[in-house]
């Protein structure tokens, strides 16, 4: 059955590895957006990481000290959004396609005038992120082919899911944040500084930023080329509207964009043109959008209403 | 020395050059429910903004349990025991109510919040207080009256000794306000010392022990509950002042030029719903409506003139309904508005004082032939109405945010009297502006009543209600509490009405 | 008038700040940077290929930036311009491609027509979800550029296909193609469409009825429904408004520079007017000179590359340092910084109406 050739193990595998980049770029999309602040600079900060990690790793032969340095890139791209932002009043989509554009054309420069390429760069001295060999897996064929010879980094983008939501949602930290993105005068009230919570935010945005861009460069691929990111970030401030900025819903949102982009790909060759399946995802996050918006309006103008004459919740005579 | 646990002595306080309270005055007893009353504007959010630190005072001292304390911030102010819920509450709507009573005070473990400890101590002050709430519900889940007993939680459990309430009955029903002083009450039993901010006569009297009276932002007296009455706090709210000098011409009024009918419309909050109110304007008359901001005069004007549903009932201008037309209709069918917030409303601030005259013009032909804007003819018109109504300076080239408040409300004012409307809907019409001003759009309403135009007016101000109206309608939590006509109305009657007292009652005020 | 002064003088300082940057990053792999800057010059406006380069640039980026800014004028936040740009494009390419029995100017007017036309209805579908249902229209429009660039894609790599190996149609009709002008560059005579439909469009934004209205809505949309002015159908008028204005300039490049719709073609011209926009806050009047400007930094990019070592990427840097720089509104205003750091306060706006009272 074709169904069958459509949907099989290796479509999944190729959804997971794809996903992975666009679920950092999403994660560092949701950080800022838990602090209200719409990071479009995710692009740039994924770029500026591809490259650091690949030049990093390519001079030291380390891959985690490539790792590392390429997340300090992120963060000292980030950190000039902040500033622009928070100190500057810069606007923040604007200076987040700003950063792009530096990014784009910095790291063309830099491979140009550092490394001596254009184009691409790729060599042998690249070391690339490990993969994990689970030698239990070789026995069960399915298993085998699905989660054997990982990159570390793909299996962390999955952990680092988990603890942000637990970061976000346990943690002392995130409860601030998720209050100063909400409601920043009450949490002003409450005592805490919204602005140093919204410079962390990005702060930690941009190491995430970068660790995305190292894991494309050197997890996901073992090379640097220009303009490497083509759209990730893009796609992954779009999976975080699509997950609402909650970590895990935001991670779905990019396995459903990658399941997508790896089904597309295949229906192809059936005559349902790619594009088609491709474009739903946006379509359907516009329509989650749209019905969240409306049943939040609709929800308020009742409130409103003059001839609802209890309020929403009766059951507070439930208790006493 | 002092054996207060709050004293406030010779607070001033200035906004740019508005004063807003100027030596303010105000002594707390431990243990006692203490209310601070004014009308609008009278200073008393403001004298507890000042004693939480949410900005700095002028001049003055402040003493929190017999220590002096200068520089206060919230921080402190949390420190030294007290705490305050705001007439806004500062409760995220998306996060639960434990987290949001938590939040900023998180007991920890490790970098995570501990929420089994922060639930088991919440829950020992339900138990304590009886205040009932679901801690697991988010904010945006529950009502009003919940959300507040969830402020009160949280700022005792920061600690609070002393609570700050400002207006908190104006977002509760009856219901949930009788609710509320159950909880003042069991915390007086405590031993905490509560400052209630208010401007209705039967709950202060019901409530409290002491009575601190503001007027226009000076202390005015504070006496004892069962001292005094509702017809001595009213009179020390309003006070007596001379009036402006205005003539009122001769009541000329014709046929009816407005009738309301069984109104019903949305209100922002509890108390400003519309829930059922007619009147009715005539031509030659100014009907005056009297309240206390937020008891749904704005939300009345609105429904009137056409920027809120009307969710019920009939609004007839001239004997056309007009109900839920549009904006734009409703002014062809002849309605001219002044809006309540000239900055908010009335003018588009960064265009200039031409482009705001003709902005109810533009579909005019004289103003825009084929939908290109004559300029010329704009201009014109614009110096014509600035030297009528002596708008300054005579530049009509330039923005309006440069004007004094008196000349912007100026230029609403000629905007909206230059149409001969068939009704006039001026709301606040002078508030914030000088005396001058005052005077001079004061007379502007009385000679557009003797062109036959009915005028709607609704003012905060009573000096304003009672020199100009030929018939009174006071509004109080949504609803008529009483009309008066021009020659039986006083200021205290007035004051009493609307403070929620009775017509019956009012006679002998 | 002093305030345009000042926003001038910012402007230079920017400017020079950037130019000191990039003199730095010149001068570390050994290049004299005034020579550099000079063969920038040079390859921006020097010779007729340069200048045409320069123009070419232009073109589309201003009406981009001032589909940008008339939204902005409005109150609209429109991301969107980009995909606008794309579905004008298709349509002028289907258009131009098929309906070679229309006489010439029927025919190129019809191009158009069906360029604004579809990019409207495009423009439309962001701006009904804010106004009737509080969509925030950045999410929206950045996430509607993707399925408009999807469907452009579909189709000339499907039903539109040229059956080459690029994804591209086929040609359009030579009766529609656009004159180029200063060959081998790509100006073409749309540029001078551009040129008209711009100050069509500042003219009606400043002079007509419905510009009043945009502005009224843009500035103060409460103040706008108080007047009788209904701020939800202007919002929709105005990002189809923009919306045209993007769906002109893919007719152009269509029309003038490809002669065929390419896949893709508008990658990034519609940010980069947006950003044109942006840097002058949206200025009608200033704004297709901050696209000439970008325009020719482009070109002049190329010419330095070409004439000395300096590669290409540091121009598009120094440009992205540029606006990085020239987004900080507070930067090099330090007068206003103090108000408006007062002003953010978010305690005193309370305090203020109670002194009104």
């Amino acid at each position: 059955m074709t169904f069958e050739k459509i949907i099989n193990l290796s479509l999944i595998y190729a959804t997971l590895r794809s996903a992975t980049p666009i679920i950092y770029a999403s994660l560092c999309a949701a950080i800022t957006q838990q602090a209200d602040i719409l990071n479009i600079g995710t692009e740039g900060i994924m770029l500026t990481g591809a490259f650091t990690a690949v030049t990093v790793s390519y001079l030291t032969g380390s891959w985690l000290l490539a790792v590392i340095v390429a997340m300090l890139a992120g963060l000292v791209m980030a950190s000039v959004i902040a500033v622009g932002h928070l100190k500057y009043g810069a606007e923040i989509t604007a200076i987040g396609i700003g950063i792009n554009m530096f990014a784009l054309a910095f790291t063309k420069y830099m491979l140009n005038s550092l490394l001596g390429k254009t184009g691409s760069f790729t060599d042998p001295k690249i070391i690339g992120i490990p993969k994990v060999h689970l030698a239990f897996l070789d026995n069960s064929p399915a298993l085998n082919e699905l989660f054997n010879n990982w990159a570390v980094t793909e299996w962390f983008a999955f952990i680092l899911v988990g603890i942000l939501t637990f970061v976000l949602f346990k943690t002392v930290w995130g409860l601030r944040l998720r209050a100063v993105g909400k409601f920043p005068m009450a949490a002003q009230t409450a005592g805490i500084n919204v602005t140093a919570m919204r410079y962390q935010a990005l702060a930690i945005s941009g190491l995430v930023g970068g660790l995305a861009g190292a894991h494309l460069s050197l997890g996901y691929s073992k090379m640097f080329t220009e303009n490497m990111t083509n759209g990730r970030g893009f796609m992954g401030v779009a999976a975080m509207f699509f997950g609402g900025a909650h970590p895990v819903l935001t991670a779905i949102g990019c396995l459903v964009f990658g399941f997508a982009d790896s089904i597309g790909a295949r229906l192809q060759a059936y005559g349902v043109p790619s594009q088609f399946v491709l474009l739903m995802p946006y379509v359907v996050t516009v329509a989650v959008l749209a019905i969240s918006m409306a049943t939040k309006q609709s929800r308020e103008a009742r409130k409103k209403s003059a001839l609802i004459t209890t309020a929403p919740s009766t059951l507070t005579e439930k208790r006493g | 020395m002092s054996s207060f646990v709050v004293e406030m002595k010779g607070i001033n306080k200035n906004f740019g050059e508005v004063c807003a309270v100027k030596n303010g005055h105000i002594q707390v007893e431990k243990g006692e429910i203490h209310a601070l009353i004014g009308e609008n504007g009278a200073g008393k959010s403001t004298m507890m903004k000042l004693l939480y630190g949410l900005f700095p005072h002028d001049a003055g001292d402040i003493w929190v349990s017999e220590k002096q304390i200068k520089n206060m911030t919230p921080k402190r102010a949390i420190d030294l025991g007290i705490g305050m819920v705001h007439q806004e509450f500062m409760l995220v709507n998306e996060l639960t109510v434990l987290e949001n009573i938590l939040l900023g005070f998180e007991p920890k473990k490790g970098l995570t919040v501990d929420f089994a400890t922060g639930r088991a101590q919440v829950q020992q002050f339900i138990d304590q207080y009886g205040l009932d709430i679901q801690m697991d519900k988010r904010i945006h889940q529950i009502s009003v009256g919940e959300a507040q007993r969830v402020e009160i939680i949280k700022i005792l459990s920061r600690g609070a000794e002393i609570i700050i309430l400002d207006e908190p009955t104006a977002v509760l029903t009856p219901q949930e306000a009788d609710g509320l002083f159950e909880i003042l009450k069991k915390l007086k039993a405590d031993g905490k010392s509560v400052i209630f901010i208010s401007h209705k006569l039967d709950e202060v009297m019901k409530i409290s022990d002491r009575i601190s009276v503001m007027r226009q932002g000076a202390y005015i007296g504070t006496v004892q509950k069962t001292e005094t009455n509702p017809a001595q706090l009213a009179q020390m709210m309003i006070g007596r002042e001379v009036f402006l000098n205005i003539k009122k011409s001769e009541v000329n009024s014709g046929a009816k030029v407005l009738d309301v009918q069984d109104l019903w419309t949305s209100g922002e909050k509890e108390i400003s719903k519309i829930r059922g109110i007619s009147f009715e304007v005539h031509e030659g008359e100014i009907l005056g409506i009297a309240g206390i901001d937020g008891n749904g005069q704005s939300e009345l004007i609105e429904a009137i003139t056409g920027l809120r549903k009307v969710e019920k009932g009939k609004v007839i201008l001239a004997g056309e309904a007009i109900t839920n037309l549009s904006v734009s209709n409703i002014r062809a069918k002849g309605m001219t508005h002044i809006p309540e917030d000239r900055n908010k409303r009335g003018l588009n601030r960064a265009l200039t004082i031409w482009e705001n005259i003709i902005a109810t013009h533009i579909g005019d032909q004289a103003f825009s032939k084929n939908k290109v804007l004559s300029l010329q003819h704009s201009i014109d018109y614009a110096n014509e109405l600035a030297e009528q109504f002596d708008i300054r300076p005579r530049d009509v080239t330039m923005p309006t945010q440069s004007l004094s408040g008196g000349n912007a409300q100026k230029v609403v004012v000629a905007r909206e009297v230059a149409m001969n409307g068939k009704l006039l809907v001026a709301s606040q019409p002078t508030r914030g502006v000088d005396i001058g001003a005052i005077e001079s759009i004061r007379s502007i309403l009385e000679k557009v009543k003797e062109q036959g135009t009915g005028v709607l007016l609704v003012s905060a101000d009573l000096e304003e209600i009672l020199s100009l109206s030929d018939r009174i309608i006071v509004m109080f939590e949504g609803k008529i509490s009483g009309t008066l006509t021009a020659s039986e109305a006083t200021d205290t009657k007035l004051g009493y009405l609307m403070m929620g007292g009775k017509t019956e009652e009012a006679a002998h005020a | 008038m002093r305030d345009f002064g000042k926003s001038l003088i910012r402007f230079a300082l920017i400017i020079a700040l950037s130019l000191v940057i990039g003199a730095i990053f010149i001068m570390i792999i050994g290049e004299n940077p005034i020579s550099a800057y000079a063969a920038l010059v040079k390859g921006a406006f020097v010779g007729k290929l340069n200048l045409g380069k320069t123009l070419a640039n232009f073109t589309p980026l201003m009406l981009t930036a001032l589909a940008f800014a008339v939204g902005a004028k409005g109150g609209a936040f429109n991301v969107g311009v980009e995909g606008e740009v794309f579905l004008g494009g298709i349509a002028a390419a289907y258009i131009g491609i098929h309906w070679g029995f229309l006489p010439m100017p029927i025919h190129l007017l019809a191009c158009f027509l069906g360029a604004m036309i579809v990019a409207a209805m495009w423009a439309f579908i962001p701006g009904a979800l804010k106004a009737y249902y509080g969509v925030n229209e950045v999410c929206s429009t950045i996430l509607l550029n993707y399925v408009a660039f999807y469907i452009t894609s579909y189709l000339v790599s499907g039903p539109m296909s040229a059956g080459v190996a690029n994804a591209q149609s086929d040609p359009v009709a030579d009766q529609v193609k656009l004159y180029q002008f200063m060959k081998p560059s790509s100006a073409n005579v749309g540029m001078f469409i551009a040129i008209i439909v711009g100050i069509i469009a500042i003219w009606i934004l400043n002079k007509t009825t419905f510009g009043y209205k945009i502005r009224t809505v843009g500035l103060n949309a409460s103040h706008a429904e108080y007047v009788g002015i209904n701020p939800k159908h202007t919002f929709v008028k105005t990002m189809i408004f923009s919306g045209v204005l993007g769906g002109i300039a893919g007719c152009i490049e269509i029309l003038g520079v490809h002669g065929y719709f390419l896949n893709n073609f508008a990658a990034n011209i519609g940010f980069n007017g947006m950003l044109a926009a942006l840097v002058v806050k949206n200025n009608l009047i200033l704004t297709p000179f901050m696209a000439f400007f970008l325009g020719a930094l482009k070109s002049g990019a190329l010419g330095l590359q070409q004439a000395t070592s300096v590669p290409k990427s540091i121009v598009d840097t120094i440009t992205a340092v540029f606006i990085i720089i020239a987004t900080m509104d507070l930067l090099f205003q330090f007068k206003k910084k103090k108000q408006i750091q007062q002003s953010d306060e978010p305690l005193k706006p309370e305090a203020s109406q109670e002194k009104e009272a």
